[in-house]
């Protein structure tokens, strides 16, 4: 046979090409459930490590099936929210409504049109609520998220959780393998009075006395940089939602300056007054 | 096992060693090994793939055409690195998000569609498997190798447990892919210092 005639090329190619797709089609699809679920219990296992329930690495020992029992045991209430922080809609506390990192990127376009359906997930630990919040935003190579995890009326930063797409291992990779740059994130709080910048990854360090400011990661400055962007964006997006929170609980109500008006920029003079304050 | 057979699996892996001595694949070999997990799995999976693709294509040699060989040989391959790929995605997902990119660009690993080109387009298929497996096995040990040194000096660790005690400063230096270049230009001197044929007059 004459295997380099023009028909007998185009024959054989086609064949080999559609034998090809058909073998990862099956394969795709027989394994789609399985890595669904991984993916599931990363996301899963991310919002329980910075709520404080277990440590990542305790968790990557763990099974899949375990670590959505210990979600599902845990979590309380979830539901939907929308830029002036009222809840719009419940999520189910079931395992399958988690929202997924795809959700996460279109919720960070959403956000700059000013239209979010923001997730908030609300935890039970040791009697008190804890509320967990995602943050989604570009790091050096490809997208950076996390989770932070907020005291139950929203005052005070209890944990963080961080994780990237692929920057850089050693250098920007560190805001997910460093346990320390999480750690900093405890007791920190979110800064009201600065809306458009409510969160600072200062590079050289950050002051003692500043609350809403942690140390960047030598080296990885880029990664930080994004990662400061993401916080300030998101904690924008959810600040109705956090203001809403504490004043409900009577914390910091004069750092409050009532709700909505904040976003629209009518209360510069109540932001002076603020300053002056901190 | 005849002597045919044993040269073939034996020479790849260190007189003929694709690293070291053909100087393929430098380029995933810099970037995965900043950990000894994530360059295991990778040694792993090029094994996997020049092995099944060297298969693949020796049983397919005599129906090739030969004016389309290579598109041939990319199909079989992406094919392969897609479905190591797929099953790391589905039963190892974290050291899969560790290698991110790099289980995709397997597919340019100039190992894999040079072993073809040189071997199993012209061999049986047995040999070509062998051929295949050795090949990424060489290439898989210079890996661990750097490895080995990047993490124990780059963190302090092996597999992720401490060795060097707490005191030890990481030196950063090893971590980026400045260093691997280092270490794969010391493990040439080494190899070309035991085996003297190699050094060029």
């Amino acid at each position: 046979m004459n295997t380099n005639s023009n028909v007998y090329t185009i024959v054989y190619t086609t064949i080999i090409v559609v034998i090809a797709a058909a073998i990862l089609a099956i394969a795709a699809m027989a394994l789609k459930p399985k890595q669904d679920a991984n993916i599931k219990a990363e996301t899963i296992s991310q919002m329980l490590t910075a709520a404080g329930f277990s440590s990542k690495d305790d968790l990557a020992k763990l099974g899949n099936d375990q670590i959505l029992k210990m979600y599902s045991d845990n979590v309380k209430t979830a539901f939907l929210i929308d830029a002036k922080g009222d809840k719009i809609g419940e999520l189910e506390t079931a395992v399958n409504d988690i929202e997924l990192q795809d959700n996460l990127k279109v919720e960070n376009k959403k956000i700059a049109e000013g239209d979010p359906n923001l997730p908030v997930y609300v935890f039970q630990k040791d009697g008190a609520e804890i509320n967990v919040i995602p943050v989604y935003g570009a790091g050096l190579w490809g997208p950076i998220w996390g989770y932070i995890a907020f005291n139950a009326d929203c005052t005070e930063i209890v944990g963080a959780y961080f994780d990237h797409e692929s920057e850089t291992p050693g250098l920007g990779a560190k805001i997910k393998d460093e346990a320390w740059f999480r750690e900093q994130f405890k007791g920190e709080t979110v800064n009201f009075s600065k809306p458009d910048d409510s969160f600072d990854i200062i590079k050289g360090g950050a002051p003692k006395d500043d609350k809403s400011a942690v140390d960047a990661i030598t080296g990885a400055t880029m990664t930080c940089n994004g990662l400061d962007a993401a916080l300030d964006t998101w904690f924008k997006a959810y600040m109705p939602f956090l203001k809403k929170k504490a004043g409900a609980a009577g914390i910091d109500n004069d750092a409050c300056c009532g709700g909505d008006c904040c976003d629209q920029g009518q209360c510069d003079h109540e932001h002076e007054h603020n300053h002056q304050e901190g | 096992m005849n002597e045919d057979l044993k040269k073939t699996l034996l020479n790849p892996i260190f007189k003929g060693n694709p690293i070291t001595v053909l100087v393929l694949g430098i380029c995933s070999s810099l970037a995965v090994t900043v950990q000894l997990k994530g360059a295991c799995v990778m040694a792993l999976s090029v094994i996997i793939v020049t092995g099944l693709s060297s298969l693949v294509v020796s049983l397919l040699r005599n129906t090739i055409p030969n004016r389309v060989r290579i598109i041939v040989q990319l199909v079989v391959v992406a094919m392969m690195v897609i479905l190591v790929d797929q099953v790391l995605k589905a039963y190892a997902y974290a050291i899969d998000k560790q290698l991110s990119v790099y289980i995709g660009l397997i597919i340019t690993n100039c190992i894999v569609m040079g072993r073809i080109e040189a071997f199993a387009l012209g061999n049986k298929p047995i040999p070509s498997l062998l051929d295949g497996l050795a090949n990424g096995a060489g290439y898989g040990m210079i890996l661990i190798i750097v490895a080995f040194f990047r993490e124990l000096l780059g963190s302090g660790t092996l597999f992720g447990f401490r060795v060097l005690p707490e005191s030890y400063v990481p030196n950063n230096l090893v971590i980026l892919p400045p260093m691997a270049l280092i270490l794969l230009g010391c493990i040439v001197w080494v190899q070309r210092s035991i085996q003297k044929d190699l050094q060029e007059k």
